[in-house]
């Protein structure tokens, strides 16, 4: 435990002081003030359109602008985490600082897990940043906080599964550009995996699509329920890329 | 558990990538205190056979026991006791020295209280007290691999296994790491491993010489030297008298041939200090006005040579 915690806080400040983290957060900000400013004016002229027309119910800020809000948020961390997290292993492989790891009295496990919480942690910064948006709407506007925090935590599961995979495609390589393009690859490929099948009309693949679909599981975020299947899936998918990139590292010891 | 004189010993060792035996049947032991030069050629193997032992990578068969636990049942164990230098340092650029070895002396396992202690002693023995606070990545490469060497003795280890520390360093940082190590010996047991020569002589008590993998010779420095010795040449320059010295040192006993060319004689045969001393004699006594004298393979680099060359 007390290696995995060293070489977390090694990694997550190596990360998070360097000028990278910095220009990714930057670009992060920019892209989603942005936006953010578009999705609320949009609501702001629905809103008196409704209201001019003598509708009485109006728009919930949960469905259009912390919603829209949140797929540019998920869109850009599909692309930046990979870049974030390409460097935890192949940088150290390249360094040839992987031969002080490997020849430390730490396990595979202690590398892999420690890690995937210093990326998981520098993920969570970055969300941090994104979550400011509808927070400060406090003051604009009267919303339900805990739906909020659950479409949040919603979230915050699903960056750690960007994280376990951003941190299995560093572990291939030692190339940190190579490493990139595979974490958005396979960020892609999870985005994309339970869509494919979701029209199906044989039975079982349709529901096999639905539950390996990342938005299919963030829809329950975002209405304010914490379902068990949401939970064991992101948790597993998660443990499951975390455990591949042990397998990486293990295997380099036997080749 | 096994004479634990021996803190190294391996037995049988073998390392094949794909079709490639990098080393075959590798078996020596290191006793504690003891600092052994691994010498060989670029590719001989030295790198995989340090690599194995400090258990970066497995072999395909053979074992290895640090301190009588071994390699692949007590990883842990091992690495705990073994400080280790690869070839290119490694060493995180974008970290300030101490908290480098802060960290690796944390991940060595070192307590907690214990560590500003080491660290302090590892700055001041690589003399890196004055850098200790600038960035890795800004230091000169003499530098760099001075925090190498601090990193691999920050744990106070009992081993210290050290791939070409040398390498790539301006005289005067030879001399210092050479001092250095100097300076470890006797609190540390040392396995250097190079293809520099005159590093083994300047620092080891026993040398160990690889080529294609296997051992060729493993014997004291003196050892070795004695070696070649057994059987080498003298050679002479006389101003006159040449071939009547010539003559009289063919009946001296254990010279085995002697060649005249002008006033130069070579001397074969089986020299040992008697032997040099009946051959300066013999120059006295023939008034050859004896102008030079010397033994031109006394060195470590024709031992090598030879040794390294038969394959």
């Amino acid at each position: 435990m007390r290696s995995i915690l060293l070489i977390a806080k090694k990694d997550f400040k190596q990360v998070v002081t360097s000028p990278l983290f910095f220009v990714i957060c930057a670009f992060c900000t920019i892209v989603w003030t942005i936006m953010y400013r578009v999705f609320l004016q949009q609501f702001a002229s629905q809103s008196m359109m409704s209201m001019m027309q003598g509708s009485q119910a109006g728009q919930s800020l949960m469905n259009t602008v912390f919603m829209q809000h949140i797929s540019v948020v998920n869109l850009v961390l599909i692309f930046t985490l990979p870049a974030l997290m390409m460097r935890l292993i192949s940088e150290e492989k390249k360094l040839h600082t992987y031969d002080l790891l490997l020849t430390s009295p730490v396990s595979s496990t202690d590398i892999a897990v420690g890690k995937f919480l210093a990326g998981f942690g520098i993920a969570t910064v970055l969300l941090f940043v994104s979550f400011l948006y509808p927070a400060f709407t406090r003051i604009l506007a009267d919303f339900n906080w805990s739906t909020l925090f659950v479409l949040y935590f919603g979230i915050w599961l699903l960056t750690a599964l960007y994280s376990a995979v951003g941190l299995f495609a560093s572990s291939f390589t030692e190339s940190a550009l190579l490493s990139l393009f595979i974490g958005v690859v396979f960020n892609l490929l999870i985005w994309f995996a339970g869509q494919s099948g979701a029209g199906s009309d044989i039975q079982w693949v349709a529901s096999v699509s639905n539950y390996i679909s990342v938005g299919q599981h963030l829809v329950h975020f975002l209405k304010g329920m914490i379902k068990i299947s949401s939970l064991v899936f992101f948790v597993s998918s998660t443990a499951f890329f975390v455990f591949l990139s042990q397998r990486v590292v293990e295997s380099s010891r036997w080749r | 558990m096994a004479d634990t004189s021996n803190i190294i010993e391996i037995r049988e060792l073998t390392k094949n990538y794909g079709d490639r035996r990098a080393i075959d049947h590798l078996s020596f032991n290191v006793k504690k205190g003891e600092v052994v030069g691994f010498l060989g050629p670029n590719g001989a193997g030295k790198t995989t056979t340090m690599k194995i032992v400090t258990g970066f990578i497995a072999p395909t068969t053979g074992e290895v026991k640090i301190a009588g636990y071994d390699v692949f049942e007590d990883p842990y164990e091992v690495k705990r006791r073994i400080g280790y230098l690869p070839e290119t340092p490694p060493v995180y650029g974008d970290m300030i020295v101490a908290d480098y070895l802060d960290f690796v002396a944390r991940l060595k396992g070192v307590e907690s209280s214990r560590v500003p202690g080491l660290v302090a002693r590892a700055l001041e023995k690589t003399q890196l007290t004055d850098v200790r606070k600038r960035l890795i990545q800004n230091l000169s490469k003499g530098y760099r691999q001075r925090v190498g060497l601090a990193q691999a003795i920050v744990s106070d280890p009992e081993i210290l296994i050290l791939d070409e520390p040398t390498v790539g360093l301006d005289p005067r940082q030879v001399a210092e790491i050479r001092r250095l190590l100097q300076e470890l010996r006797g609190s540390h047991t040392i396995v250097l491993s190079t293809h520099i020569l005159s590093e083994v002589q300047a620092t080891c008590d026993r040398a160990i010489i690889i080529n294609g993998g296997r051992i060729v010779a493993e014997d004291t420095l003196t050892g070795l030297t004695n070696r070649l010795r057994g059987n080498s040449q003298i050679h002479i320059r006389v101003r006159r008298n040449a071939s009547d010295l010539a003559q009289a040192l063919e009946r001296v006993s254990g010279v085995t041939e002697v060649e005249m060319s002008g006033m130069q004689i070579r001397v074969q045969g089986h020299l040992s200090d008697d032997l040099i001393e009946k051959i300066s004699e013999a120059a006295v006594q023939q008034r050859a006005g004896l102008l030079e004298m010397t033994q031109p393979d006394a060195g470590l680099e024709n031992i090598f040579i030879e040794l390294t060359s038969q394959h």
